[in-house]
Order: C-alpha cells, then structure tokens, then sequence
C-alpha cells in the first residue's frame, strides 16, 4: 500500500468516524442513531486495520477486526432489541428523542466548537511527531467531547447508552492513533468492559420503563438524598 | 549492647499479640490476657524509656519500613523522659482496666474493637517519640489518634453524647494533623531534608518568616493535643465520655505529647525563636491555667471537672515552656533550663495524679454510674480505698506541700520570679503576671478539689445508686495503688529524677539546671538561693498532725461524750437534700467570676389558669456554658452548616446535572491547556 493511498483511506475513516459522530447529534430516531452508531464502529474497525496494514502488525488489524465485530455487530444488536422491547411497549414515543435538553441547532454548533478545542488541546502532542496517524489524533478527542456532550443534553436512556459508547470509541480511537494500537490484553479487557456496561444499562433501561413506564432520566430525579 | 532497641522491639512485639489476642479471645479470657499484655506494653517501652533518661542514646534507620520515606527512630533523653512516663502510667492502667473491663462481656470497652486497638493505642503512645523524621513522627502521630477514637466510643450505646464527643474529638484532632502536616511539610521542604537531623541542620537557614510560620502551624496543633483554650473544645467532652481506663490514658499520656511535640520543635528543631512566639506560648498558658481551673470549678460533673482539671495543668506547662524560650531568647540559659526543667517536671507530675484521678473517678461512674457530683456523696464508707486514692492524687492536683505537684510549681515559680534578672520591658510585665496567674490557678484548684473530695465522698449520699455503691474490684485497686505508689515517690523522693530530668532538658542544647539532687532528699537550685526538701517538709507535717491530733487528747479536759440529735430548728431531721451540693459550693465563686463565666439563667413561670398571681409551676434553670466554645466554635460551626446547606443546591438531583459539572469541568480544563500553550 502507498504512504498517499494510506493517507487518503485513513483520512476517510476518521473523517467518517468524526462526521457518524455529528449524525448522532442530528439524528432523533433512535434506531437511525444506532444505525449510525454501527457505522462508526465500522470506521473505528477500519483505523485499526489500516494501521495495522501499514505497520504490518497483523495482531492490530485483528484487534481493529475484534473491535469492529463488537461496536459494528453485537453492541447495535444489543441496542437494537432493547428499542424493539421499547416499541413494543410504548409505541412511537420511546422511540424518538423527542425533546433533547439542547436542540438540534445548538447542538451541531456545540459540536463545531468541541472539535475546533480538541485540535486546540491536541496541537503540542502533533507536533512532537507529525505523521499522518497523530495529525488525526484530535479527531478521537473530539468525538470523546461529542459522546460526553450526548451524554449531558440526551434524556432517553438509550440516546444516554449511545453518548457513553461514543466517549468509549473516541478514547479507542485516540489509543489506536497516538500510540499505534494498546496490546491485545487491555483491549480485550476494555472491550468486555463496554460490553457488560451496556448489559447492565440495558438491564437498568428495561427496569426504568417498568416502574416510570418512560425511559427519560430525569424522572430518577426523586431519588436523590 | 543498649537496652532500647531490645525493649522496644518487645514492647511492638507485645503491641501485636494484644491486638491479634484483642480480635481473637473469648469473651471470659480476652480482657485479663489484652490487660497483661498491654501492661508488657507499658513495662518493656518504660524500660526502654528509662534507660534513655540513664544517658543511654539509640537511633536507627530502617528504610523498608515505611514506603519511600523509609522510617527513621532515635532515642534521647527528652523522649525518654516521655516513654518513661507513658510506660509507667500504661502499667498501670492496663492493670486497672483488667478489673475495669471485667464483667462487661463483649460489650462496652470489653469488646472485640475496643480491646483489639487498646495494645496499638497504648504502643503508638510509647513509639511517638521515637520518632526521628518527619513522616514517621505523623505516621505515628496518626496512628495515635485513630488509636485512640475507637477507645473513646465503646458506650456509645448507652449515651448519645459519647457520639457527639467522638464527632468533635475526630474533628479536632484531625485538624490538628493538617495543621502539622501543613508545617512540618513546609519546615521539610525549606530545611532540605525530613529527617529530624536535616531539619536541626536546615533550619538556621530559613528566613524569620518562614520559621515563625512553621512554628505558628506546628504549635497550633500541638496545642490543640495539649488541650489549651481556645483549643481545648474536644478536651471537656471526650474525656468524661470515654471510659475510665481510656480518659486515664488520654489524659496522662497523650497530651503529654502535645507538649513533647512542642518542645521537640520549637526548642529542639527550630532551636528557639524570636521573644514573640513565647510570649504568645506563655499567654495561651496563662488563659489554659485560670479558664481551665475555672471551668472546673463550675462543673458539676465529677469527670468533667478533672478534665478541665488537665487543661489548667497543660496551661502551667505552658507557662513553664514558654519562659524557657523567652529566657533562652535573651540569652539566660541556665534559667531557661530551669525553667523547662520545672515544665518538664509538672508534665510527670501531673500524669501521675491525673492517670490517678481518672482512675477513681472512673471507678466511682462504674460502680454508681454516675458522674453527677449533685447526685454522688457518702463514697468514703461505702468505697474507703477509692476515696482514699482520689484524696491522694487531688493533694497532687493542688499544689499543696506534701503533694506532688507543690515540687514542680515550686519550681516554675522560682524560675519565674527570678526571671526577672532578665531584662526587657516584655519579661518584665509578663513574669509577675504569669506568677500571679499560677498562684490564683493554684488557689481556685484547691476550691476545685475540696468540692470534688467534699461533695464527692464524704458528702452525705443523695442518690440511692450513690449509697448502695461498692468497692472496685482487686485489679482496679492494684492500679490505682501502682499509680498512688509513684505519685508518693515523686513527692516525697523527686530528686531521683535529677539526673534524667537534667539529661532531657540537655537533649535541647540547654545546660543541665540541676534542679534536682542532693540524693534525692532535696530540691536545691544551682544558681539561685533556693532550696526544698520534700522529706522534711513530709516529716514536718505528719509530725505536725500528729501533734495537733495527739495533744489534746493527752492534755485536753475530757469530757463525757452525750449522744444527742442535731438541732434542727424543730424543722425535723436534715435530709441529704440540706447539704451543700457541688453546685451550691461552688456559687461564691461563680459570683465573684461572673464576667469571665457569664451563667444562664432561665426562669420560667406558669400561672395558674384562673389568676395570674397564683402561680403553679416555677422552673428554675442554671448553666454555666463554655463561653469560648459559645463565642468562638459556634459562629465557624454556624457558617459552616450555611455554606453545607448552600453547597446542597448544587446536588439539584438530576442525572443530567451532575453530568454537565463533569462536561464542564472537562471543558474548562481542556480551554485552560489550550490556551495556556
């Protein structure tokens, strides 16, 4: 593979990555949000490959696969059946974020403004050793900020399981870029980690439609003290 | 071959298989065996105590001990002194405990927690002055402190202010640890080393500033150990709480090492100061001295009442460390060293009747269960020994000849009075005040303990838990007699601590004062026409007695003896009810301090329904609150709870919310770095 193709594909797929990123902020269907979420777990998988393609170090490129087969395949089915669950019960109204505590607008201005900081911060650590990877590096911030952001504006649970996955892709994404991959050991544990996180919540998700009959946070308001 | 490193390995030793037998034993067996181990405690670090007052000197490094500081240990006179006394005084209350814990079962200071951490409290108070570095002296420090919260709680069952005194003890002291910690760190970092030796070598070197700040913070916390006012606020609640043996130990060993701490750094490490700061150190002991005696005067609760008994005599120490500096400021070491000889000396006197006090009085609460003196009375036949010990150690507390502690005020009161050879217009005003604080203190201690003794004992009993009371149990009394024994010696025989007393006072490069010598019959000072001899003045009195009880019944007319009633003015018998409570003794006094006490009072008055001039009920309510606690502690506590109940508007409750604070925070320290570059 050529240093231009390499540059151009990875290039793609954080510009994929990134822009799946700004799709969840835009997007209120639920089910097209955890569309969107797949993609990017696609995106993710194919910066991990590439890397690995690049430095010949298959053991990346069968994390990147591992990673791909987790946050493309098995965390959207999980998400997926939860929503169907949710349909099921509640009809057209679980489905949608309907009344997001940022709207829309404001929220893909905050998303500008978020990116715009993460290449802010991440401009000393490209320059200690511009290649083509690190230059790409504030992108993994970026979506970490996104995924936190989505987390503190989105009320459904399930947007709420989304945002807290976004953070996690962006923190992988940002190990993948800056340091050309973490070994396979602590991967594999952060990856069973996300996975049994999006158990439990999918569990707390089934439990809060059952005793609110919604599945919008900020009804457990009362449980405080 | 020096005996120290041997003792204190076995006084650890012990410490851990009191512990391990603490947390492991039965019911029936585990306080006798915690109580003679905890006692091999006490003997084996008193051993190594004493054999450092004896001129020998131990130091040691071991650095895995302790995770990167490694820890540091030395030995020298002035903490042998203090081993000397914690080990003494831990014999003898581990005995006393055996009797007092017996028979509670598991539950009380019988239980599993409360003996587990005894041995470690009373080994963390022997190992605090071995100390040699910084963060070994606080890791010690604090081990002391947690040591000692859990003893001060096990009946927090039966009373809820025992909650309460453990909320403000565990406030207070772990204030007094940031305090120290925030200056030794400080004193650490400017001297170029933590080691006790870098900090000596380092500290010449600091600006004046520097070192007055490290001494403010350090002191600030020591006082608050020793109980000084205004610091003292923990003091009159924790120790009436806790149980007998534990105020004993708290009171005659622990704050003790406030004043250890003191010495060690503001003599020792910092090698003295400006005038200033014992000035400041001789105020403070001044307001503890009279405040403390005061308040115990007016209180009526029997363990409340030596409490505050501890904070007048840690003022007098006080009083004493601080002329020490001041003179050794202006240069008159031979003086200095008298003085802090005298401190040093009350500080083991006043162990000795204070562990002695709280022993009995500990021992009357167990077997009345009361403190109350308004309630209590009629002790002295139906418990002759407790009596007898509690009138002991109180002759110590009032500095009375032949009591103890007449020999070491007697002491600072020479050093005092012939300060005043030092010049300065300071020294001269501050000198004569001092001495007349201390003669009022010592007078308004005396007022203090013929109430306590008076109303206490030989009273008539005005409770019916008061007059069934029974003697304490034999191993309660075997301590107490250890205690009474060498509260005896050091009346009567003070000189045999001449020579350690003089080695402690050369560990802080003062000379020898030579206070005590002349083979332990006399107190004969080196450079000043002075001289005791606690013998003779022992001898004089008995003879004395003797005389004033013996000839009239040689030469007086004898009489025939008519048993008759007592004249009651035909109001009927007297009931205990007439007799004169601590309260009501302790009235003139409160009216002549009025201003300085400032009582409530609360009379509340119910007419009848009908008239307003019948009445038919009148409430009559009497206190005497802590005023410094009142003007002081309540404002900060106040703020305190209105900053809390601002602060819980910010827990809204929303998920969403407390997310935002951390989105928030993460941006504002992202924008922060991304400007900052």
């Amino acid at each position: 593979m050529s240093a231009g193709l390499y540059t151009e594909l990875l290039d793609l797929a954080c510009g994929t990555f990134l822009l799946t990123a700004v799709l969840v902020l835009w997007l209120r269907e639920l089910a097209a949000i955890v569309r969107v979420f797949a993609l990017q777990g696609v995106a993710l998988a194919a910066i991990a490959v590439l890397l690995g393609a690049h430095e010949q170090r298959w053991d990346l490129a069968g994390v990147g696969l591992g990673v791909g087969v987790l946050r493309a395949g098995v965390l959207p089915y999980l998400m997926r059946r939860a929503l169907a669950g949710a349909a099921a019960d509640r009809g057209s109204e679980e489905v949608r974020e309907t009344q997001p505590l940022v709207n829309v607008a404001a929220s893909l201005l905050t998303a500008a403004l978020l990116t715009l900081l993460a290449y802010a911060v991440a401009r000393p650590l490209t320059q200690l050793n511009p290649t083509p990877a690190t230059r790409a590096l504030p992108v993994g911030l970026a979506v970490v900020l996104i995924g936190f952001f989505v987390l503190v504006t989105r009320r459904r649970a399930l947007a709420q399981v989304v945002g807290f996955l976004l953070l996690d892709n962006g923190i992988t994404a940002t190990a993948f870029l800056a340091t050309s991959g973490v070994p396979l050991i602590v991967e594999l544990g952060v990856s069973f980690d996300v996975l049994l996180a999006v158990l439990v919540l999918q569990i707390l998700t089934t439990r809060m439609r059952e005793a609110f009959g919604t599945t919008d946070i900020d009804d457990l308001r009362e449980l405080h003290d | 071959m020096s005996v120290i490193p041997a003792a204190l390995a076995s006084a650890t030793g012990l410490g851990g298989v009191g512990a391990l037998a603490g947390i492991g034993l039965p019911d029936r067996l585990r306080v006798p065996a915690v109580g003679v181990v905890t006692a091999g405690v006490g003997v084996t670090g008193g051993a190594a105590g004493v054999a450092a007052l004896g001129g020998s000197r131990w130091a040691a490094d071991y650095a895995g001990l302790v995770p990167l500081a490694g820890a540091h240990l030395a030995v020298d006179a002035l903490a042998g002194l203090f081993m000397a006394v914690a080990g003494a005084v831990v014999t003898a209350v581990a005995v006393y405990g055996i009797g007092y814990a017996a028979g509670l079962g598991g539950h009380g200071l019988g239980s599993r927690t409360a003996q587990a951490v005894l041995p470690l409290f009373a080994l963390s108070l022997l190992l605090v002055p071995v100390a040699a570095s910084v963060s070994t002296f606080l890791l010690l420090w604090e081990l002391m402190a947690l040591g000692s919260l859990p003893l001060v709680l096990p009946e927090h069952r039966e009373r809820s202010a025992v909650r309460q005194a453990g909320v403000w003890y565990a406030v207070m002291t772990h204030l007094g640890l940031m305090l120290l910690l925030a200056g030794f760190a400080l004193f650490a970092a400017r001297a170029g080393g933590e080691t006790f030796t870098a900090l000596r070598t380092g500290a010449p070197g600091m600006s004046p500033t520097l070192r007055a700040v490290v001494f403010v913070l350090v002191a600030s916390a020591f006082l608050s150990k020793a109980g000084a006012v205004p610091l003292h606020a923990w003091l009159p609640r924790a120790y009436p709480e806790a149980p007998g043996p534990v105020s004993a130990l708290m009171s005659a060993t622990m704050v003790n090492l406030g004043i250890y701490g003191l010495v060690r750094t503001g003599l020792d490490l910092l090698d003295g100061g400006p005038a200033w700061w014992w000035l400041g150190l001789l105020a403070v002991g001044g307001c503890s001295a009279v405040y403390g005696v005061l308040q115990a005067a007016m209180a009526s609760d029997l363990k409340r009442l030596v409490a505050y008994s501890s904070s007048e005599n840690m003022g007098l120490v006080l009083i004493g460390v601080g002329a020490s500096g001041l003179f050794a400021s202006h240069g008159d070491r031979p003086l200095a060293a008298l003085a802090l000889a005298a401190a040093l000396l009350h500080v083991v006197n006043h162990a000795a009747f204070k562990a002695l006090l709280f022993c009995a009085a500990g021992s009357v609460q167990r077997s009345t269960g009361l403190r109350d003196l308004d309630r209590l009375g009629g002790l002295r036949s139906r418990m002759p020994l407790t009596a007898a010990f509690f009138a002991l150690a109180a002759l110590g507390a009032v500095a009375l000849p032949p009591g103890n502690g007449f020999i070491s005020e007697w002491l600072l009161l020479q050093s005092l009075i012939h300060g005043l050879a030092v010049h300065g217009i300071a020294v001269a005003v501050v000198l004569p005040l001092s001495v007349a604080l201390i003669a009022l203190s010592a007078g308004i201690a005396a007022a203090v303990f013929v109430k306590a003794l008076g109303v206490g004992f030989f009273a008539r009993p005005r409770d019916a838990r008061a007059a069934s009371a029974r003697e304490a149990p034999a191993p309660m009394l075997a301590g107490m007699a250890l205690l009474a024994a060498g509260l005896m010696a050091l009346a009567v025989v003070p000189g045999l601590l001449g020579g350690g007393l003089d080695r402690a006072v050369g560990a802080v490069g003062l000379p020898g004062s030579g206070a005590l010598t002349g083979g332990g019959l006399k107190v004969r000072l080196a450079d000043i026409s002075a001289q005791l001899s606690p013998l003779w003045v022992v001898a004089a009195l008995t003879v004395a007695i003797l005389l004033a009880v013996a000839l009239p019944r040689l030469y007086g007319r004898r009489r025939r003896r008519v048993n008759a009633r007592l004249w009651d003015c035909g109001g009927g018998a007297p009931t205990p009810r007439m007799a004169y409570t601590a309260t009501s003794f302790a009235e003139p006094l409160q009216r002549v301090f009025d201003d300085v006490l400032a009582p409530e009072q609360d009379v509340d008055v119910t007419p009848v329904r009908e008239s307003a001039y019948l009445v038919e009920r009148v409430r009559f309510q009497h206190r005497v609150p802590d005023r410094i606690e009142h003007r002081l502690y309540e404002p900060v506590l106040r703020g305190l709870a209105r900053a809390g109940r601002a602060a819980r508007r910010l827990a809204g409750g929303s998920v969403h919310l407390y997310l935002g604070y951390g989105f928030a925070g993460l941006v504002v320290l992202l924008s922060a770095l991304a400007v900052g570059w």
